[in-house]
């Protein structure tokens, strides 16, 4: 009697990520459109973007030729750390950019709208509007990684696993961004939180070694700066142990789990206000 | 008579702005938490530099580019109180002023309008020094840094004078960068992400010292505005840059000023011939 009921619930689970792929993609095609509007801004923003990037590196290349390491990390494995922060941060860029237009639904009520559609509303605020400008860069950051990463010398397997702990510190990504959400709802302030967010996931543009207890410590276990960008990195590197890996994939979920609930917890206290 | 009526006249003025100056002040304070935590993002952005920094000279009696342990940690707490004073302003909204045709109302007003955001901007770093010299204590007390005191009263005041030139540069080129939005209103912001965020952060040593870089490009920025908003103070305070090199570096920047002033003049009188206060 169970089998049928298993196997109808993973037909359910295809048919509603279809349809939420199916949103999804419409509602990035719009958000394309109102980009590809303002072609000249496009074009200032990405730019911007490559120079911040790029000077960056250029910084970090210069350092290390200075010093020859940075806590014990050559300049390759430096700018592959720096270089997987990039990723994720553009990934959750490119994935979640709809957040930062949450404060305005919240402080004029228009929420209220979300609410009611047939759509998962926290699929809605937070997948709402793909950000192309980011999506543009993540093909080059890719080829970068994969560039500097085969200087390392990698297995088959160490590169999935990079993959997969890249794949997980995404999904850590995503839950503080849930976690934003959940406190725009709470205190009406959205912007800042995450940008403090993205401040924070800053810090692991440089190994997780460089910061001095306790701070090394928080940024391990609070905010899993060194999960989410300095282990993929060992990953490829060849210095970490697979227990870690599972260790890793498993605060990730239990992570995203814990954000889910706070974000149901929000919706709770939701006021509608001046709607 | 003459004279009192001038002196009355002055009085009037500065009462106008003192005015502004305590509305700007009180409203800063509107959205408070907003506040708080733009500092606690300024305070994260300086773990980053001061962490990598502390690492690199955790070797004991190492000197790197020109800088021991010591010199290096005083250079990234002095980022804090320098970014404080110069880079907090408000300046950048005369954009959305423009933008929104919001600048008529402005215009209609009897305040000179380059003195007014002087004002506004002169309560944002009032405001934004006072919290950067608790948060700089604070930090200063968790992580005990080395620190540099600079006992020489000449390279003090050139300190002074240099902050004072850096204050100056920064509005102008606020105001410079601002001013694009009279011919693309919608592209204001975009301009300014490049300019004064990307660009600036980077070339004006407020994430690391610009001699960090090889000789050649170093030499290059040392003619340019954006060299004297951060790095040249900062160096000057560290007695790194000295007595005839701090007089000629102060020289530099001051012809900077002026060239920028006459510059701003000029784009500001040519935009306001095409201001069609759209959104009006």
């Amino acid at each position: 009697m169970k089998f049928p009921i298993k196997l109808l619930n993973i037909k359910t689970i295809v048919k509603r990520t279809g349809y939420y792929l199916k949103i999804w993609v419409l509602m990035s095609r719009n958000a394309l459109l109102v980009v590809l509007s303002q072609r000249f801004m496009f074009i200032i923003f990405l730019l911007a973007k490559i120079i911040r990037y790029s000077f960056f590196i250029s910084f970090l290349y210069f350092v290390v030729k200075g010093t020859n390491t940075i806590a014990g990390y050559d300049l390759n494995q430096v700018i592959l750390i720096y270089l997987t922060f990039t990723f994720i941060d553009i990934a959750s860029q490119f994935l979640y950019r709809e957040v930062y237009r949450f404060r305005p639904l919240i402080i004029s009520g228009d929420f209220d709208l979300v609410l009611v559609k047939p759509v998962s509303a926290l699929f809605r605020v937070l997948m709402g509007g793909a950000d192309i400008i980011d999506f543009v860069l993540i093909p080059p950051i890719i080829f970068a990684i994969w560039f500097i990463g085969a200087k390392m010398d990698p297995s088959f397997i160490q590169v999935i696993l990079y993959v997969l702990l890249l794949a997980n510190g995404l999904l850590i990504a995503t839950g503080f961004y849930i976690l934003v959400l959940s406190f725009g709802i709470l205190t009406f302030e959205v912007d800042h939180t995450a940008m403090i967010f993205r401040d924070m996931a800053s810090l692991g543009r440089l190994p997780i070694e460089v910061y001095r207890q306790p701070l090394r410590s928080f940024l391990t276990f609070l905010i899993p700066l060194g999960v989410m960008i300095t282990l993929p990195s060992r990953v490829l590197m060849g210095i970490i142990s697979p227990l870690s890996v599972v260790g890793s994939c498993a605060l990730g979920i239990v992570f995203l789990y814990f954000s889910t609930k706070i974000w149901s917890f929000a919706l709770t206290k939701y006021t509608s206000a001046s709607s | 008579m003459y004279l009192k009526e001038k002196w009355s006249s002055k009085v009037n003025e500065m009462s106008k702005y003192s005015q502004v100056f305590k509305i700007s002040l009180q409203d800063e304070f509107v959205y408070r938490l907003n506040f708080v935590l733009w500092r606690l993002r300024n305070v994260f952005s300086i773990f980053l530099v001061f962490f990598l920094w502390d690492s690199i000279f955790s070797v004991q009696d190492r000197v790197i580019f020109g800088y021991d342990r010591v010199k290096i940690l005083t250079y990234i707490f002095a980022l804090m109180f320098v970014k404080a004073i110069v880079f907090a302003s408000k300046t950048m909204d005369v954009t959305g002023e423009i933008a929104r045709g919001d600048l008529s109302n402005s215009l209609l007003k009897p305040l000179d309008y380059f003195k007014y955001w002087l004002t506004r901007d002169v309560a944002s770093k009032t405001l934004n020094l006072s919290f950067a010299l608790v948060e700089t204590t604070l930090l200063f007390l968790i992580l005990k840094p080395p620190f540099f005191l600079q006992n020489n009263l000449i390279s003090i005041l050139l300190f002074i004078v240099s902050l004072l030139i850096a204050v100056a540069l920064y509005f102008l080129i606020l105001f410079i960068v601002s001013s694009s939005a009279f011919w693309v209103p919608e592209m204001g912001w975009a301009i300014h992400f490049i300019i004064t965020i990307v660009i600036l952060e980077f070339l004006s040593g407020s994430l690391f010292p610009l001699d960090v870089l090889p000789k050649p490009i170093f030499s290059i920025l040392s003619f340019t505005p954006f060299y004297y908003l951060i790095f040249f103070p900062i160096e000057v305070y560290l007695g790194k840059i000295s007595g005839g090199e701090a007089v000629r570096g102060i020289l530099i920047s001051f012809v900077w000023v002026v060239i920028l002033y006459l510059l701003m003049r000029s784009i500001w009188q040519k935009g306001l011939k095409v201001y069609q206060a759209y959104g009006r």
